[in-house]
Formats: structure tokens, C-alpha cells, sequence
């Protein structure tokens, strides 16, 4: 195993993966200022376990992040590493098994009093969902009841939430959204789920989503099973929806041209936990985590042969055993001894920027 | 094609299916029932031959005057003459009861038949996929094992066990020295003897008090399989995307339990449903024996047994057409549930 100690000077690993010591200087500076809106989403040293027949499964360790007004944040890291466990824990639709062991979410909805969610009964939920946090889950294609129209499927929302409102306040809303979606909101309202397209019910799903006007979407792999046209004309969609509604937005993806079109910030989870968190020109520039790195390092490129696809060596560890020190060590190729033994904590490097690695422990300005 | 025109014609297709498909079959059974060894006819000339003392030419005119049918013709002939007839719902005389129209046994037997096995099966499909429902939906209970444990166990029983079982246990037990809990002569026939038949109380009373343990049977013979489709069916929906994503939207739970899982769940149930309203008529045959119940299936017993051969093309004429008629109900039941395979035309739009 390499054990590669933090260069004294600049921290950086002398490794080539990494860009030189001057443009991780140039962007930190850059970084200087904190970002001056508010505080929607705080997830504070979350943690979540599920329960296996082999025992406690730790999905999610003391993960950290926030999301700001109107802020997009982009999660993104390999299938399983707790990236929609930790999104659904938010609107408690966790499955069964699993359950919130540790840590807090706190939402502060604009004009509303800050709501823990990390302990929100049921019922209380229940008005939060889709009102304040919409959450949209994966396989967007068969969100609909497949027997009932969209008519009936858009007035069942508004009648959950706001039973007061009339038919015809309701439908004008919901054509005003499917126009805002660029669809012919009469056809489609009387359609059912069946004949819409692909594409369609995708946009259909994020017009009822902007239903009722909330705070934050969140999104498991919004583009999936949709070709790449119709991805891109989502996510167009998505960034001007973000724009003239001002919700802020939490996505999950495994495509990293998704989160360089959409994302503000990009949170890397490595094994249910945050491993970086990073505003997207500076993440792509400059990725610290090695993890992160070895993630671009992996993105395919054109001219590239197939011998020359790079893959991280390893696999992800087994989230049942007992954690000793870094998760990531056993594939890192800047392991040292210390990264065995010791969890790295989430630290800043900056005003902007978090990592959990040994390497910045001297650059940090203390933890998350 | 124009629209308005769609569902007559759909319909029209499916009428002249069901009608080819009631020929194959009573074609069918009109040469299978003359494959079955003896001939009644004979039978009957013999017999008056020997208990009356005629001569046997007596006895073939006597019986020719009898019967509208004639044996000795062709069998294709025969089978023209059937054919001519049945179009008609004239299925000639009975040869057993001898001068009595067929198809006024049938229709006094069919009643009984549809009032015991109808409400069997609609009690069953009631609290069956009510159970199933909640089964499904309280799959984590203490509960769930026992209705889904009794389910499967009801439904590996054979009916005629479970008939003698109930036979048993309600007319022959004495419980605590108190005798059985119904006279065992109510076990025996459609109505008490000494009844005035007609709409007065102590009629109807009889009826209830006779044909309540054969609904029983039926009943029991038929909630096991009706819990186990509908818990199938629930679970199948219950984590199906769009009610994962009904929660998220907020929707109360009965709203999700209802309109969204139930709805889709009882999809392939209510189909299944349709289709078993068309076996009521000859589902009956070893029940209705058991408990002499007076109906369609008991009457087709004594005529098999007896080569009462116009009784029987009767009676199973009636049987193919309801089965035939209920397959035609489930298939546009099925599309007035299910949109998505509603009969459609031209695209709806762009």
C-alpha cells in the first residue's frame, strides 16, 4: 500500500491526479466570500442504519451538508453509497428497516418557523411532503396511477394539502404549471398515465411537482430511462423552473455532465459518508478527495481506448462491519497509517469547501 | 372509422365469437353424450315391454308418440333437427319425466341453483378480498399468518369435504347435550315439508333455514382462493412506484389504500370474478347431491345417469352459454377498469 505522506508545504499529494499547489491556492482565494443566502436545509451529522439479518447496517455516517435558497446541489457517488437514503430520510420515506440513529435535519421554510424533520410525527410529515419538500423518487415512468387520469391525479394532490380550494382554482393552477412545461395542458390533463410519452410524463411529474409552490425539489436520477435529447430538454427545464420559481434543489445522479449543467455544489459521498463538498467549478477543477479525483479520472474520454478507461481499483467496503479508519483507505492510493486507524472528520478547507481527508488536516479552518 | 361507431362494432365482433364458440361446444356435447353406452330409447321400449306385457311394436310407436326425438334416424340428421330446435331454446321433451318440456325443468331449477351458489360466491369475493386487503396491507400483524395460513388450507380443500364437514358439524354434533344446532332434515332439499310455496314468511324462512349450509360450503369453498389473489394482487401494488410517490405527494393513507392500491389491485380480481359468475350454473353438481338440493346441478346428475339425453343438451347448452357470456363481461369489465387497454381509436393527440 502506498503510504504517501501530505506534502509539508502545500498539502497536496505529489501524486499526478492532482492539478498543481497554485490553482488549489488561486481557487481558494477565490472562495473567499460566504455565500450571503439563507439556510433552507441543514443536515447535521446525520446518520441512518438499516437493519440486516448480518446486523446494523451503517447507510449513512454523520453526514453534513447544507442547502441554501435557491441553491441546486448535486450528490453523487457509486450505487449504494447511501446517496438516496440519506435524500428520502429528509420526508421520512426511509423503507422499514431503516431508521434515523443519529444527528438532525433542520428546514427553514421562508415566513415559517425552523421544522426538525429528523423527528417530525407522521402526521405533521405528511402536510410537509410535496407542500414544502417535494421529493421525487426514481423511475419517474410510473409515477401515475396507471387507472386514474392526470386530472385526478393533480386535483388528489391539491385536496391532500388544501382541501379549501376550488376545482377551478385547481385546474387553472395545475394547466398554468403544465404550460410552464411547455405541454398542452388540456390534452394532457385529460390523459391517462399510458398515453403520454416518456418525455412527457417526465415534465408532467415536475409540473405537478411545482404544484404547490415548494421550497425544496429533490430528485433521484431525474434523467433516467429518457434519451439524451430529452434529457437535456429537462434539464434545461429544470434550471429555468429554478430560476423564475426559486426552489432550491437536491439532486442524485451517477452523470457527472448532469451535475456541471445543474449543480451549484457537488457533494461526493463515498460509502454513507460525505466526502466532499465542493461548488461545482471548483470540484471539477480541483477535486481533493482522492475518491473525487479518482471519480473525474474515471469519466470516459473520446479519443481514449478501451485499455485506457480507468477505473478506481477495489470495491466499496461492507457497511455492516465495524468502521476503524478511513473508508476509502483500502483503494486510496494515498493511504498512510494514520488513515487507518483514525475516521477523518468533514473539514473545511475554505470558506466554501469541506473534505474528509487526512491529507488537508493542515490547511482546514476546523470542522463542519 | 368513426368513433361513436367503435364500441357496437367491437361488441358486434364479440357476439357472433361467442355465438361460433356455443356451436363448437354444443356440437360437442351432442355427439359425446351419443358416444356414452346404452341407448334410453330401447331402454324405455324394453321396459314396457317387459313390465306392461306389449308387444315390442306397441312399444317403439308408443314411444315414438312420446318422444319428439327419433333414435333410428342418422345421427346427422339428428343432429340437424337438434340444431333447428335449440336455435329456438326448444330443447324438446325430457326422456325421464317423459312429456315434459326441458327447458321448463330447467327453468324451474335454475333459480335454486343461482340463489345458493350466486350468493356463496358473492359473500365470498366480499369479505375474501376484504381479508386479502387487509392481509396485504397489515403484512407485518400477528394476524396475517392466520388468515393467509386458513386461506391456503380452505383452498386445498375439495368442496364436497368441506360440505360433509359442515354436514357434520351443524346436523349431526350434539353440542352440550343440546342436540345438533340445525335439524338434520333441513340439511335435505330446498324447503321444509308442508310450506306453502310463494312470498310468505314461513316459505322464505324455510328457503333460508334449508340453503344456508350449502352457501356456507360455497362460501368456505371459495374466500380461500379470493384472499390469497386479492393479498397477491395488494402486495404487488403496494410498493409500486406511483403509490411510493402518492405518499410523497402527501395524500392521506385511506386515499392511497383506496384509489391508488386498491383500485389497481382489484384489476385482475374483478376480472376473475366475471369469469366465476359463469361456472354458478355447473359448479354445483356433488354439493347439490350431497345436500338433495333441488337444483340445476342435482338434475343434471339424475339425467346423466339416465341418458336423458334432451335434459342433458339442455342443461349443458345453458352451461357453455353462461360461461361463454360471463369470459365476454370479464373482457369489457377489464376494459372499462383498466384504460389502458380500452378499445381506442386513432391517436387522442400530439
Amino acid at each position: 500500500m502506498n503510504t504517501n505522506t501530505p506534502h509539508p508545504t502545500n498539502t497536496v499529494p505529489s501524486a499526478s491526479t492532482v492539478p498543481s499547489a497554485s490553482s488549489v491556492a488561486s481557487e481558494n482565494a477565490k472562495g473567499a466570500a460566504m455565500d450571503p443566502r439563507p439556510v433552507l436545509l441543514d443536515i447535521n451529522k446525520l446518520s441512518i442504519e438499516y437493519r440486516t439479518k448480518r446486523g446494523k447496517l451503517k447507510a449513512v455516517h454523520e453526514a453534513s451538508l447544507r442547502i441554501r435558497k435557491g441553491e441546486s446541489v448535486a450528490i453523487i457517488g457509486e450505487s449504494g453509497c447511501g446517496k438516496t437514503t440519506l435524500a428520502t430520510s429528509i420526508v421520512h420515506m426511509l423503507p422499514r428497516n431503516a431508521t434515523i440513529s443519529g444527528g438532525s435535519i433542520g428546514f427553514f421554510p421562508e415566513g415559517k418557523a425552523e421544522i426538525r424533520l429528523e423527528a417530525l410525527p407522521e402526521k405533521e410529515m405528511r402536510a410537509v411532503r410535496w407542500n414544502d419538500i417535494v421529493m421525487m423518487f426514481q423511475a419517474s415512468q410510473s409515477s401515475f396511477n396507471p387507472v386514474a387520469k392526470i386530472r385526478t391525479q393533480f386535483l388528489d394532490t391539491f385536496q391532500a394539502h388544501n382541501p379549501e380550494i376550488s376545482t377551478d382554482d385547481a385546474l387553472n393552477r395545475s394547466r398554468e404549471l403544465l404550460e410552464l412545461v411547455f405541454l398542452n395542458a388540456d390534452a394532457v390533463l385529460n390523459s391517462f398515465p399510458h398515453e403520454l410519452s416518456g418525455g412527457m410524463k417526465q415534465r408532467t411529474l415536475i409540473a405537478l411537482s411545482l404544484l404547490l409552490d415548494p421550497q425544496l425539489v429533490i430528485l433521484d436520477e431525474p434523467t433516467t430511462a429518457l434519451d439524451l435529447i430529452t434529457q437535456k430538454k429537462i434539464l434545461n427545464l429544470l434550471n429555468s423552473l429554478r430560476d423564475s420559481c426559486g426552489f432550491s434543489m437536491m439532486f442524485i445522479t451517477h452523470d457527472l455532465g448532469i451535475v456541471t449543467q445543474l449543480a451549484d455544489r457537488v457533494v461526493t459521498m463515498y460509502a454513507g459518508v460525505v466526502v466532499e463538498n465542493a461548488p461545482t467549478a471548483d470540484f471539477f477543477s480541483t477535486p481533493l478527495h482522492p475518491y473525487s479525483q479518482g471519480l473525474l479520472r474515471a469519466i470516459p474520454k473520446l479519443n481514449a481506448t478501451f485499455e485506457q478507461l480507468y477505473s478506481i481499483p477495489g470495491s466499496t467496503p461492507d457497511l455492516v462491519d465495524k468502521m476503524d479508519g478511513c473508508l476509502f483507505a483500502p483503494r486510496c492510493a494515498h493511504c498512510h497509517a494514520r488513515c487507518l486507524t483514525e475516521i477523518p472528520a468533514l473539514r473545511q478547507t475554505d470558506n466554501d469547501r469541506w473534505v474528509a481527508c487526512h491529507l488537508y488536516e493542515e490547511v482546514t479552518h476546523g470542522a463542519y | 372509422m368513426p368513433k361513436r361507431l367503435q364500441f357496437p362494432l367491437f361488441l358486434l365482433r364479440k357476439l357472433l365469437k361467442v355465438a361460433f364458440t356455443v356451436w363448437v361446444v354444443t356440437t360437442l356435447i351432442f355427439f359425446l353424450i351419443r358416444l356414452m353406452p346404452s341407448n334410453p330409447i330401447e331402454q324405455y321400449i324394453q321396459n314396457l315391454v317387459i313390465q306392461y306385457g306389449m308387444s315390442y311394436e306397441e312399444a317403439t310407436s308408443r314411444a315414438a308418440s312420446l318422444f319428439s326425438l327419433d333414435l333410428s334416424q342418422s345421427m346427422f340428421a339428428q343432429y340437424l333437427e337438434y340444431l333447428k330446435d335449440a336455435v329456438r331454446l326448444d330443447f324438446g321433451t325430457s326422456f325421464l319425466s317423459p312429456g315434459v318440456q326441458v327447458s321448463e325443468i330447467i327453468a324451474a331449477r335454475l333459480p335454486w341453483t343461482l340463489f345458493t351458489v350466486g350468493t356463496g360466491l358473492i359473500l365470498s369475493f366480499i369479505v375474501g378480498t376484504a381479508l386479502g386487503a387487509i392481509a396485504a396491507y397489515r403484512r407485518e400483524s400477528w394476524y396475517e399468518p392466520i388468515i393467509s395460513g386458513l386461506s391456503s388450507f380452505l383452498s386445498a380443500i375439495p368442496d364436497f369435504l368441506i360440505a360433509i364437514f359442515l354436514i357434520l358439524f351443524f346436523g349431526v354434533f350434539t353440542w352440550w347435550g343440546r342436540g345438533s344446532i340445525v335439524p338434520i332434515f333441513q340439511l335435505r332439499g330446498n324447503y321444509g315439508a308442508g310450506v306453502n310455496i310463494g312470498w310468505n314468511w314461513p316459505f322464505i324462512k324455510s328457503v333460508l333455514d334449508h340453503s344456508f349450509v350449502p352457501i356456507l360450503t360455497y362460501f368456505f369453498s371459495q374466500i380461500g382462493i379470493w384472499v390469497l389473489l386479492m393479498k397477491g394482487s395488494t402486495t404487488g401494488c403496494l410498493n409500486a412506484d406511483y403509490a411510493v410517490i402518492a405518499r410523497a405527494r402527501g395524500l392521506r393513507p385511506r386515499k392511497i389504500l383506496t384509489s391508488y392500491i386498491g383500485r389497481n389491485a382489484m384489476l385482475p380480481i374483478a376480472t376473475e370474478f366475471a369469469m366465476r359468475l359463469g361456472f354458478i350454473i355447473g359448479g354445483s353438481l356433488i354439493i347439490e347431491q350431497l345436500f338433495v338440493y333441488q337444483g340445476v346441478g342435482l338434475e343434471l346428475l339424475k339425467a346423466t345417469t339416465n341418458r336423458d339425453y334432451p335434459l342433458m343438451q339442455g342443461i349443458f347448452l345453458i352451461m357453455t352459454i353462461a360461461i361463454v357470456l360471463s369470459n365476454l363481461f370479464a373482457e369489457i369489465l377489464y376494459s372499462l377498469l383498466d384504460p389502458r387497454i380500452r378499445v381506442k381509436g386513432g391517436s387522442k393527440h400530439a
